[in-house]
């Protein structure tokens, strides 16, 4: 079964790289292939999941290794479908590394144990969780969609018609990727933080504790919200969104590695 | 034996007034054909003839006869003398010819890198010489692989994609910023003749709306005519940049017309959509900082010339690949060439092989009296095997001997063993 995780790792990393090739060279043939390698990657990273999750009987998010796993395929996926609405074919060079790195990490500190406790096996479990890491992986593909747009933005504004200027995609489809991940995100993000305090309602008699790990949820929540606030009404769009989106991101990143306190499982 | 040659003078070999003289014009172009066809040892001839080349392409029976002959043709036409032609012209002969042909096609030789026209101009010279019969099936090879050759390079090196006009550059910057301009709202400001350059190439990109506006009313109206727009009065110019994505201004006004306040409120105005300034009026019509604002671009005629210079430069990237594509299939060209010249001695020593076989059975078979068919047919199947014994190794020959010197002995030799009849 571990060979399908390889398989996964080796078809994200000739995606990889055939999409900084396509990137550097211009051509849209290595973009198309890397595309093709990528969604042959997703399969196996899929079949791997899911095998993964009959045999240890529960969704393979109980630690790190998995988490990972599970993360790069939430990315994975997120990238794939922007590719298909967008055809950004600058998108791959920059969202790729991470689903490579992601995978490679988990193969890495691969573990074999893996538990749930009595206590927080219910059937919250899959519904939280499973919102936590698209709202993650939609974060990631907002700021990825920022940095972008901030690039190709300052190229523009300098008058600066060089390699990147002919590399990136239009200022305005960066802004709509940029929109689509952030509301998709806030979505999932809110959903996460109210089926987490249903679920500890059920299972500890109270909604909200404080714990670390809720509070540095909130917070991401918080910007993600002034974020979506602002858009929604159009005082910020283009470069100040594109940075808040970026912050954002480490608000998240953050939220996703603290794990100690009642979510030390993840 | 034919040889392929090419002869002729383009743009860099001869001035715009020499190649007047030479260029076949369109309604003599057919006559040119048949009576370049005509000379002695040409077989088949086409001519292509644009404003930047003339250029002869011919299969003739001997290339220095060849050539001579076609040089003859092309100084009595032009009225050009043969000592001034002999310095302009360049002559191509075999693969070289193949490569220039090749290389035109895919304009890798205009005057601007990856210009799209030469194509249709070749094709239609093609079409010419089509029409007047003076191609055969070797000219026929040679450009039919020649618009594959130029596809291929179009599709693979991205070399036409790099706009190198004002106008397409402008196109080009809108679209770094919007995408699609399906939807977007042009206001041209000014009727000046650069303007209207501009604004055609912004018309033909397929843009949602076209405003204009002009100090004369008048002449905004005759241009909103002619792009299917609508002109608005002067006094209107705040509420027609307020609905504005790209703003085309050429007028003469001798001050900034446009400044920064103006934009800053109208930008407010539109809920912070982005605002896209194409100025090409000298001296500017609006005023270089607005594009401190947010969402705000702002170019000027110098800009669009460094857009212009940064795509010449990538198309000479382009460029580069191209010519080892070109390189890749003049090579294969020329094998597929060789490949089916030899071909027809190969049927014919094989067809003289078999045709001996197939007489010596019908012998044997009427000596021996009727058989039955399963003793008939075993024998027909030796035949047929000893026919392909002994041809194998002398086909294997004759194509291991295809790119050598002695091709055409050992064809001649073989064919001359077999008693095979050249149809020649």
């Amino acid at each position: 079964m571990s060979w399908l995780l390889t398989a996964t790792i080796v078809l994200y990393i000739l995606g990889l790289l055939h999409s900084i090739f396509g990137f550097y060279r211009k051509r849209q043939v290595f973009v198309r292939l890397a595309l093709g390698m990528v969604f042959a990657g997703f399969a196996c990273h899929t079949a791997f999941l899911t095998l993964l999750g009959g045999a240890r009987g529960h969704l393979p998010i109980t630690n790190l290794s998995e988490s990972l796993c599970f993360f790069a395929w939430c990315v994975s996926l997120a990238f794939m479908v922007a590719n298909v609405r967008y055809r950004i074919h600058a998108l791959g060079a920059f969202a790729l590394p991470l689903v490579s790195a992601l995978t490679i990490l988990s193969q890495l500190a691969w573990d074999e144990q893996h538990t749930i406790p009595q206590f927080l096996r219910s059937g919250w479990v899959y519904f939280h969780a499973g919102a936590a890491f698209v709202a993650y992986a939609a974060f990631f593909l907002t700021s990825v969609a920022g940095v972008l747009y901030l690039v190709q933005e300052k190229e523009l504004k300098g008058k600066n018609f060089h390699f990147l200027y002919f590399r990136l995609p239009p200022l305005q489809v960066c802004d709509e990727l940029m929109r689509r991940f952030l509301f998709t995100g806030f979505v999932a993000m809110s959903l996460t933080i109210i089926s987490g305090a249903i679920w500890a309602q059920q299972a500890w008699g109270r909604f909200w504790g404080w714990d670390p790990k809720e509070t540095a949820a909130l917070v991401t929540w918080a910007i993600y919200f002034i974020l979506v606030n602002y858009r929604l009404s159009a005082r910020w769009r283009g470069r100040w969104a594109a940075w808040i989106s970026v912050v954002g991101l480490t608000s998240a990143l953050a939220t996703f590695g603290v794990n100690w306190g009642l979510h030390r499982y993840l | 034996m034919e040889h392929l040659v090419l002869i002729g003078l383009n743009h860099r070999t001869a001035p715009l007034d020499v190649r007047q003289k030479a260029a076949f014009g369109a309604e003599r172009l057919a006559g040119a054909l048949r009576a370049l066809r005509a000379c002695e040892g040409v077989a088949e001839a086409a001519i292509l003839s644009t404003c930047n080349r003339v250029e002869l392409v011919a299969t003739v029976e001997e290339p220095s006869a060849g050539v001579a002959a076609m040089e003859g043709f092309l100084a009595e036409g032009s009225g050009i003398g043969r000592g001034e032609l002999r310095d302009i012209l360049y002559r191509h002969h075999g693969d070289f010819a193949i490569r220039h042909v090749f290389r035109v096609a895919s304009s890798l030789d205009s005057m601007i890198l990856g210009e799209p026209q030469i194509l249709g101009q070749v094709k239609s010279c093609y079409g010419a010489a089509v029409e007047a019969q003076t191609v055969g099936s070797r000219l026929n090879g040679l450009f039919q692989a020649a618009f594959r050759v130029a596809k291929r390079v179009r599709t693979e090196t991205g070399i036409g994609e790099y706009p190198v006009s004002a106008g397409s550059a402008a196109v080009e910057l809108a679209r770094k910023v919007y995408g699609d301009l399906g939807r977007k709202r042009v206001l041209i400001v000014g009727a000046g003749e650069m303007g209207e350059v501009v604004a055609q190439h912004l018309a033909d990109s397929g843009v949602g709306a076209i405003e204009v506006t002009n100090r004369s009313y008048a002449a905004a109206q005759e241009l909103a005519g002619r792009f299917h727009g609508t002109a608005h009065p002067f006094e209107r110019l705040r509420d027609a940049l307020a609905r504005a994505d790209i703003v085309l201004t050429s007028t003469g006004a001798a001050d900034i017309l446009v400044g920064r306040e103006l934009v800053r409120e109208v930008w407010r105005d539109r809920k912070n959509e982005p605002m896209v300034f194409i100025d090409i009026a000298v001296p500017r019509n609006v005023d270089p900082a607005v594009s401190e604002i947010d969402g705000v671009f702002c170019y000027d005629v110098d800009d669009l010339s460094s857009v212009v210079e940064a795509n010449l430069a990538e198309r000479v990237k382009a460029a580069a690949a191209a010519e080892k594509i070109i390189d890749h299939e003049v090579r294969n060209f020329s094998n597929r060439l060789r490949a089916t010249r030899s071909a027809p001695a190969a049927m014919q020593i094989q067809g003289r092989i078999e045709e001996i076989c197939r007489a010596e059975l019908e012998r044997c078979l009427r000596r021996i009296g009727p058989q039955d068919a399963k003793a008939v047919e075993e024998m027909e199947a030796m035949a047929a095997r000893i026919a392909a014994k002994i041809a194998h190794p002398l086909l294997m020959e004759l194509r291991d001997s295809q790119n050598s010197p002695e091709e055409h002995a050992s064809a001649a030799l073989l064919m001359r063993l077999f008693q095979a009849k050249d149809a020649k």
